[in-house]
């Protein structure tokens, strides 16, 4: 008997025997936030590294964020707040950045926060020896490759004037600079951090919560506990927050529904839409924000997508609302290549659709005319597709067959492991057609734009840019709008990126990526929050002594 | 005394041998570590800064006689400890596992940012400790399945668990993990889900279960593998002999076939022993058992370079060991075998 039919069997009964599961109930009937009790999370996933100024996974952010407080912060709806900062002020010309910070801030360590603590960080985080994978994001402080090239012992765009203000000076104007500084990459860390990154250094900051001693081990989990001496009188709520790491979602489903795990994240498709049919579970779901967006990019550098209209052709016969019902509790459909959850999207922007026709006339004016009756004509040659072993990537690469076998392209599949992808599908003239995706490294269309589409993250090999697009007028109006401060106007620009991006495909755009998030009735206070997923200072417990 | 210098010289050889195709495999990869630090999501320049602080700029042949040249030396200074709270080492030595004054110097995970060898020195001996509890219960099950077929008369319970048998065999061990997981773990809450505990008491509670699942799993192998041996000893002239001079049968399979039995499981039960301790990965996945096995895999699929040679290195010495102890059981179980090769290798 096939081994794979006879424990799928046998673990269905199992399952099937189980009632359906409903949330576990808040003990009490009041609004208003009680303090204690440990938050428990857990994920698939390990984080490799918690100082914020080397940490390289998704997940290290939102424990850095609750770990580290920074000059300015996201707050609930995604705009950008003072934190650590009272206030701050940019100058006329756009290039300087003053901040003037609080005071009476205490590091875990017991030490004040000065301005100076906050220059001592950014330089630790820009160090040339520090692992840092942001660094070159902020490129634009002025002196940023001095230091790196370690020509000058200091960073000379950022300065302390006086104990509660932080000067820092850019080389031109840059819209993308503020949400950065409100990433946890440059968040001020205790002096015992060092001027340079260390290995063994334990994260110690100024933020709502400080590592357990002994809180961290690694590859296992890691406990946070509240930091009596936080800034924000009143805050946080809970005692301890402790993330799991590695814990397969079974065993993630089997804790959650004991109360073992307090947020389930990794909730499987099955899982996910019975729960969302279920008015049980109305009140205990949420969507995290759609960050993270996929789509297939053609090489324009081989042929045939060397040809535009060959690309048209492919991003027209894309039918993403097949790809859609792949994972529907997760994927949204998604024409452009600015995903819902990040600032410069435009739902009316112009973006990609499916029409078959349409791709048939493209094909026809590429030179290739198909006759989908007959299934005569066509590319004549086979195109190969790259994509890594990973269960949606293989699915989606079958759809892809199917929709452009349709249009008279052969393609072949070609899954490899992801190491191997990335080095694949960096090289040049390597791979014609391949899986991609991206993850906002920080909330704006810039980051999408910058990275995957201009000729300036095309390298030989290593870079960002699959789809080898060089188009300088491109590239210039992404320069311009990181040069335009006001938001209207770099949302125009935006939306000429867009329109370019349909007139040229170098992707087919196919979704956007959101995870759905379960609670049992106990947590209150929480929603995913817009750039951190979860804000644990605003979550508290409301468990009956039983639970 | 010259069968014993080489034995260790082909020891050492083979382990030479293991490190070297593992470097040099691993580079031919087409993959990049530095970018796999990073983040796949990293810029070049960023990327390439990352590249230049692990060494990986420098040629292949360098970073594989620094390698080597650093694996193993002799020091008085102190080397990497377990203990965070412990005095850091000197730069030079901030990666070394030391015994006594040898130090093995592993290098250090590019992804953990922590010394190979104390990572592995972490987690080898979780590794054993769940290898042995599993072959405790492979042993229990079986033997005591292959014992219960034998003895019990009209051959009904033994062709019964034969067949049962090929059924078991056919379950691969993440299904009858997730199946005990869920029995024992989630409907009747006896056991911890998964995990490795704080004390020893939680230790001993959460190796229960991965330790099952492999033994169920192992065991059910054994037993079809003792079975046959058993029955082959039935089949032999002294146990004949031994029923006719009017021997109870339960005396003939305990006393006189399980005895010339022992010789090949004996051997299979040694040999797993190396097996499991870098093999469990699945198990060791699903049950999060730190181990070196999930280790190893993380290693080669993050393309880690020390941490993949450290794991592959260890597990090796896991096996060329058990290799050796198989063969010292073999010569207490047969004596005729005393001061002779093994013959027979097993599975």
């Amino acid at each position: 008997m096939n081994r794979l039919a006879l424990g799928s069997f046998l673990f269905l009964g199992l399952a099937c025997s189980e009632p359906p599961s409903t949330p576990i109930p808040r003990a009490g009937t009041g609004d208003e936030p009680r303090y204690g009790g440990t938050l428990t999370v857990a994920t698939f996933a390990n984080i490799r590294g918690l100082d914020p100024q080397a940490a390289a996974d998704a997940l290290a952010a939102e424990i850095d964020e609750a770990v580290f407080a920074g000059l300015i912060d996201f707050d609930d709806k995604g705009a950008i707040v003072p934190d650590l900062a009272e206030s701050y002020e940019l100058s006329k010309d756009g290039t300087t950045y003053t901040f003037h910070l609080r005071s009476g801030v205490l590091f875990h360590d017991g030490n004040e926060l000065f301005a100076r603590d906050v220059v001592r960080s950014i330089e630790r985080a820009l160090h040339a020896d520090t692992p840092n994978p942001f660094a070159s994001f902020f490129r634009r402080i002025e002196g940023f490759d001095d230091f790196q090239n370690k020509k000058t012992p200091h960073l000379v765009g950022a300065t302390a004037p006086d104990d509660r203000t932080v000067v820092i000076h850019l080389s031109e104007p840059d819209a993308t600079m503020l949400p950065l500084l409100a990433l946890t990459n440059l968040r001020p860390v205790c002096a015992n951090a060092g001027a340079t990154y260390s290995d063994t250094w334990l994260p110690c900051g100024a933020g709502p919560f400080k590592l357990e001693a002994g809180g961290w081990d690694r590859g296992r989990s890691v406990t946070i506990v509240r930091n009596k001496d936080y800034f924000r009188k009143g805050l946080p709520y809970l005692d301890r927050v402790t993330m799991l790491f590695n814990v397969n979602p079974v065993s993630q489903a089997l804790r959650f529904r004991r109360g073992e795990i307090d947020i389930f994240r990794d909730i499987s498709n099955g899982v996910g839409l019975q729960w969302l049919r279920d008015p049980r579970w109305k009140d205990n779901l949420f969507y995290e924000p759609p960050h993270s967006m996929g789509g297939f990019a053609m090489n324009t550098e081989m042929a045939p997508f060397d040809n535009v209209e060959v690309r048209r052709a492919v991003a027209s016969a894309v039918n993403r609302e097949h790809y859609r019902l792949l994972k529907p509790t997760q994927l949204t459909i998604l024409g452009q290549a600015i995903p819902q959850g990040v600032d410069g999207f435009n739902p009316r922007a112009a973006a990609q659709t499916f029409d078959r026709a349409a791709a048939l006339e493209h094909m026809k004016r590429a030179g290739y005319p198909f006759d989908p009756v007959t299934k005569k004509g066509g590319y004549p040659e086979t195109i190969r597709f790259v994509g890594y072993r990973q269960g949606l990537i293989e699915l989606e690469a079958q759809l892809l067959q199917q929709d452009l076998a349709e249009i008279g392209i052969r393609m072949e599949i070609a899954l490899v492991s992801f190491p191997t992808y990335l080095a694949m599908t960096s090289q040049r003239k390597s791979v014609a057609l391949s899986e991609q995706a991206w993850s906002a490294d920080f909330p704006e269309a810039y980051d999408f734009y910058e990275a995957l589409l201009t000729s300036r993250s095309i390298a030989d090999s290593g870079g960002s840019n699959a789809a080898f697009y060089n188009n300088p007028k491109f590239d210039s109006l992404v320069d311009d709008a990181r040069r335009e401060l006001d938001r209207e106007k770099r949302q125009k620009i935006y939306d000429q990126l867009s329109q370019i991006l349909v007139e040229d495909a170098p992707w087919a755009f196919v979704e956007s990526y959101r995870l759905l998030n379960a609670t049992h009735g106990y947590v209150r206070g929480y929603r995913p929050h817009p750039t951190w997923a979860r804000d644990y200072k605003s979550i508290w417990l409301d468990r009956g002594a039983t639970q | 005394m010259t069968r014993f210098l080489r034995r260790i010289l082909s020891t050492l050889l083979v382990l030479f041998a293991v490190v070297s195709a593992t470097f040099f495999v691993s580079q031919v990869l087409p993959s990049d570590p530095a970018r796999l630090v990073a983040g796949p999501q990293a810029r070049p320049k960023d990327v390439e800064r990352i590249r230049l602080q692990l060494g990986l700029d420098r040629p292949v042949l360098v970073q594989y006689t620094s390698y080597l040249r650093r694996l193993v030396h002799v020091s008085t200074e102190s080397g990497a400890s377990l203990d965070l709270a412990a005095a850091p080492p000197s730069e030079a030595h901030k990666n070394c596992g030391t015994l006594g004054p040898v130090h093995f110097d592993l290098g250090r995970s590019y992804q953990m940012r922590r010394p190979v060898a104390v990572l592995i020195a972490e987690r080898f001996p979780r590794s054993i400790a769940l290898a042995i509890a599993a072959l405790f219960v492979q042993l229990l099950v079986g033997l005591g399945l292959a014992l219960w077929g034998t003895l019990t008369p009209n051959g009904r319970v033994d062709r019964a668990l034969y067949r049962g048998s090929a059924v078991g065999l056919s379950v691969p061990t993440f299904v009858l993990g997730i199946v005990l997981q869920y029995i024992f773990a989630y409907r009747l809450a006896w056991l911890p889900i998964d995990g490795f505990g704080e004390t020893f008491l939680a230790r001993a509670h959460a190796i229960v279960l991965p330790a099952l699942t492999l033994g169920i799993y192992g065991g059910i192998g054994f037993y079809r593998m003792a079975r046959s041996e058993l029955q082959n000893a039935l089949g032999e002239d002294y146990a004949r002999s031994a029923r006719a001079k009017g021997a109870a049968r339960t005396r003939v399979v305990l006393v006189h076939a399980l005895r010339n039995a022992a010789i090949p499981l004996v051997t299979v039960i040694a040999l797993d022993l190396g097996t499991l301790i870098g093999g469990a990965v699945v198990t060791e996945s699903l049950f999060r058992w730190p181990g070196v096995a999930a280790l190893s895999v993380s290693a080669l699929l993050d393309r880690d370079g020390p941490l993949l040679l450290g794991t592959v290195l260890v597990t090796s010495i896991a096996i060329v060991l058990s290799n050796l102890f198989a063969d010292s059981l073999y010569s207490i179980v047969d004596p005729r075998m005393r001061g002779k090769e093994r013959a027979v290798t097993g599975r």
